[in-house]
């Protein structure tokens, strides 16, 4: 009798026999990417599959997944579940999630497909597929779950129309189409091995936490529901990068190269991560610096040793984030502060308690570099002059953050990096940005920056009104300080009935 | 302690009180799929073919309803309620022959000095020979010790006596009593045979085998085992050791050298005393190797044996000179203050 087949054997049967070598045309005409990055691959059946998924236990996976999420968003609409978050200001963080991370969900949808139609080996082709389908899902739930506050807050009316134009928007905007419009081998250092695998606890354990501290169950729950799709995604992002760096000696400095890039546009992203952890969330999970320590530096750190062994470096710019993450989170809560009447979600004045807790976890920092600013605004705005800044910032070429950075050893002087190319100006943040743009600056010179486009006049107008309302914000709700908008409103009328009803009972 | 048996490797371990699956078994030397350790992603969901668990804190997005149902866990969360057995997606290995663990007892019957800290203790089995694989280790009972100490078998399969290399640690309760209590004609017992260092046969590669210290125990057996079944595949064996005292066996490996035209014997200094007359090679084993070898280890499978600062050393070369874990095999040697250290990796590699 034949010998059972192993699970390895069994998927490789499944999922090799699904590929073939093409006869009419050229195997380089029909898979046209998938040289021209350099990478060389010359053993397609080394490919080790990371993951053993048959398409049949996909669907009974992920169709049960949907049958109990949805039974949950359900329920939280059904028991208008949005009273019972801890502080309506907690929303702000997931209208940054829909306006900036579920479009990105979609576009790597799309381009998880693009890739699995585009790289000849079959093996990660299929995974590729697979992953493209989770992306969709993912894109779907979180519209689905966030739909349900729409009814009755702001800034989430429109989240697809900004993504492609707000300004604070086209920096996880930019970050993807820089992604996309690599080749398939940098698609998926960036996505599946930087960003899934190094960075991705950054983005989904704050949110997902900052949720459930937060009372708010129905975001808590597509969390979970996304985050059980991601063991694939990670060990794709492992396999992908041990593939290529065992297929070819100059795969080497290539990889090197992406991941020094990848590393440092992933963690600049990460910049509204460490705002709303530290600024948005009215209940704390934990301060950025201290989920920097825990999901970057250690684990990033066990990574990047055992990555040592094929000649792969740590980033360079991981030195800058370690000597960043005690500023990173008010220097960008400054940025958001000052032109939050430009932003389709609020901001206001810290409180004591939220000082006292920022001064506990910063303190080399808080107390003598951003307590006197929020004190000076907090002051202000009791006088009636909330600070608005109506100066359109210098953006940075790459990431296209507001230049708001400082000097890596001076956390009181702005950072500004500069290049020249073809006679022209580039700015950027940092060393990090500045040398992205040098290795390659046909691609960002074509970059589309927000603060550019207004003064180009291809924004709606001249004005800041013209403009919002090109991005389609309605005035006055869903943009300016939260005191005194129609959610802080909606909320404390609320809240007065409810007490009322209670001493009625 | 409850035990945990994996399948399809069929080995056997023990785990600790509240230590979840996943831990136990990294610990043990075991990989198993993992990924983000706290019950969120499911990658290393398992079948629990046998005996009670409790869940932990596994999402119940990462394990649903009817997969608790169908008897799976999370290895990360997952603990013990007695003995269990699992089945975990782990590559079977065709050269991987399943040996039960006896428990066997033996006289010895003879004890020789190698080096200045390391001693060859021979012994005769009462009952019926060992079988093993060779590379495999035994855990051996020494008296006023727990638990039994692991020494690897330096005798090739067949023989009629067991071999062991024993290097006295400095302070090690074991070790000092088999160096200074041990004499001919005392009654010794273990169980055996373990591990996962072995001979991959199927490969048919030119081999190279790298040894640290006492390391050299593992790698003997194997060649032995491999010239006597009439391998004619290149062998190399480099064994490191600091100094001309600390080489042993050397005769007996040139003459396997003189026997057979493909295996090559290279000792190796680290550390040559002065005014010590040595015409062989020195340095590092890893740095012996890349010149042996310039540099070049594709097309061959290693066999590293030896501390974990030598392993380590000799993985990084290996992989310089573009030789990857599918080809590389190892057997680190831990004392009890080793270990830890284990956690603290990456999901990268699986075995190396």
């Amino acid at each position: 009798m034949a010998k059972k087949l192993g699970l390895k054997q069994k998927y490789q049967m499944m999922t090799r026999g699904l590929g073939w070598d093409t006869t009419y045309q050229s195997m380089d005409k029909v898979y046209p990417f998938d040289k021209f990055e350099g990478i060389k691959v010359h053993d397609w059946d080394a490919w080790e599959d990371p993951f053993r998924l048959t398409m049949d236990s996909y669907w009974k996976l992920q169709a049960e997944k949907e049958r109990k999420l949805y039974a949950v968003i359900d329920s939280f609409a059904q028991n208008n579940g949005h009273l019972g978050i801890s502080d309506p200001r907690y929303l702000n963080a997931v209208k940054l999630f829909i306006q900036g991370v579920s479009p990105l969900e979609y576009m790597a949808h799309r381009h998880f497909a693009h890739v699995a139609r585009n790289i000849r080996g079959i093996g990660p082709a299929v995974a590729a597929q697979m992953q493209s389908l989770d992306e969709l899902r993912h894109a779907q739930t979180q519209i689905h779950t966030i739909s349900h506050y729409n009814k009755f807050f702001d800034g989430i009316h429109e989240w697809r129309h900004m993504h492609d134009r707000v300004w604070y928007l086209s920096v996880p905007k930019s970050f993807f189409d820089d992604a996309v419009t690599a080749g398939p081998f940098e698609f998926l250092t960036a996505i599946s091995f930087s960003f899934e695998y190094l960075l991705t606890n950054l983005l989904f354990v704050p949110f997902m936490s900052g949720a459930a501290y937060n009372g708010d169950l129905a975001t808590v729950t597509f969390g979970f529901s996304a985050q059980s799709d991601e063991s694939r995604h990670m060990t794709l992002g492992l396999e992908v990068i041990k593939f290529l760096l065992e297929q070819d000696e100059a795969n080497v400095p290539i990889i090197q190269r992406w991941l020094d890039k990848w590393f440092w546009r992933g963690y600049r992203l990460l910049t509204l991560v460490a705002m709303m952890m530290d600024y948005l969330l009215p209940k704390k999970i934990m301060s950025w610096q201290e989920a920097w320590e825990m999901y970057y530096e250690e684990a990033g750190g066990a990574l990047f040793q055992d990555l040592a062994r094929y000649g792969i470096k740590e980033p360079m710019s991981a030195a800058v984030a370690r000597k960043e993450k005690n500023r990173l989170s008010s220097e960008a809560w400054a940025i958001f502060y000052q032109y939050t009447h430009a932003a389709a979600f609020h901001t206001w004045d810290i409180d004591e308690e939220h000082k006292a807790w920022l001064a506990e976890k910063y303190p080399e920092t808080f107390d003598k570099l951003y307590r006197p600013r929020l004190d000076f605004w907090e002051k202000e705005a009791a006088a009636g002059r909330r600070f608005y800044n109506n100066a359109l910032p210098q953006l940075c070429t790459v990431c296209q953050i507001p230049m708001g950075f400082t000097e890596p050893d001076d956390p009181t002087t702005i950072c500004f990096r500069e290049s020249e190319y073809k006679g022209e100006h580039y700015h950027f943040c940092s060393d990090g940005c500045k040398g992205i743009f040098d290795n390659e600056p046909e691609k960002y010179v074509q970059s589309w920056l927000p603060v550019h486009q207004i003064f180009q006049g291809n924004c709606g107008g001249a004005s800041v009104e013209d403009v919002l309302k090109w991005y389609r914000m309605n005035l006055g709700a869903d943009n300016l300080d939260f005191s005194g908008s129609p959610e802080d409103k909606f909320w404390s009328e609320w809240h007065r009935t409810a007490s009322r009803a209670e001493a009625a009972e | 302690m409850p035990q945990l048996t994996i399948e399809p490797l069929g080995e056997t371990i023990e785990v600790e009180e509240g230590q979840t699956i996943l831990d136990a078994a990294l610990r043990a030397g075991i990989w198993l799929p993992h990924a983000c350790c706290h019950g969120r992603c499911g990658t290393c969901k398992v079948d629990v073919v046998e005996g009670e668990i409790e869940h932990g804190d596994a999402s119940s997005f990462a394990l649903m309803d009817f997969e608790r149902d169908e008897g799976k866990a999370l290895a990360c969360t997952a603990t013990l309620v007695g003995d269990i057995t699992i089945e975990a997606e782990i590559d079977e290995d065709e050269d991987a022959r399943r040996i039960a663990v006896r428990d066997y007892s033996g006289m010895v019957t003879s004890i020789a000095d190698a080096t200045g800290d390391i001693r060859v203790i021979r012994l005769a089995l009462d009952g019926a020979p060992l079988d093993f694989q060779a590379g495999q280790y035994i855990n051996l009972e020494v008296p006023g010790v727990t638990p039994a100490r692991a020494f690897s078998l330096a005798n090739a399969p067949g023989e009629a006596e067991v071999e062991l290399h024993v290097r006295k640690v400095p302070g090690g309760k074991a070790t000092g009593w088999l160096h200074d209590s041990l004499t001919v004609g005392d009654k010794l017992a273990f169980a055996g045979p373990f591990g996962r260092f072995y001979v991959r046969k199927s490969a048919a590669k030119p081999m190279i085998f790298l040894a640290g210290g006492s390391g050299l125990s593992s790698p003997k057996s194997m060649i032995v085992d491999l010239l006597g079944e009439g391998s004619d595949l290149p062998i190399t064996l480099i064994h490191g050791v600091r100094t001309a005292r600390d080489v042993y066996f050397s005769d007996f490996f040139r003459a396997l050298e003189a026997a057979h035209p493909n295996f090559r014997y290279v000792p190796a200094l680290s550390q040559p005393a002065e005014g010590e007359a040595w015409a062989g090679e020195t340095g590092f084993v890893h740095e012996v190797a890349e010149r042996l070898f310039e540099g070049k280890f594709a097309g061959h499978s290693a066999y590293l044996c030896g501390p974990p600062p030598m392993i380590e050393a000799s993985i990084r070369t290996l992989m310089k000179g573009r030789l990857f874990e599918k080809d590389i095999f190892t057997e680190k040697f831990l004392t009890n203050s080793d270990g830890e250290e284990a956690l603290a990796r990456s999901p990268l590699f699986k075995r190396i």
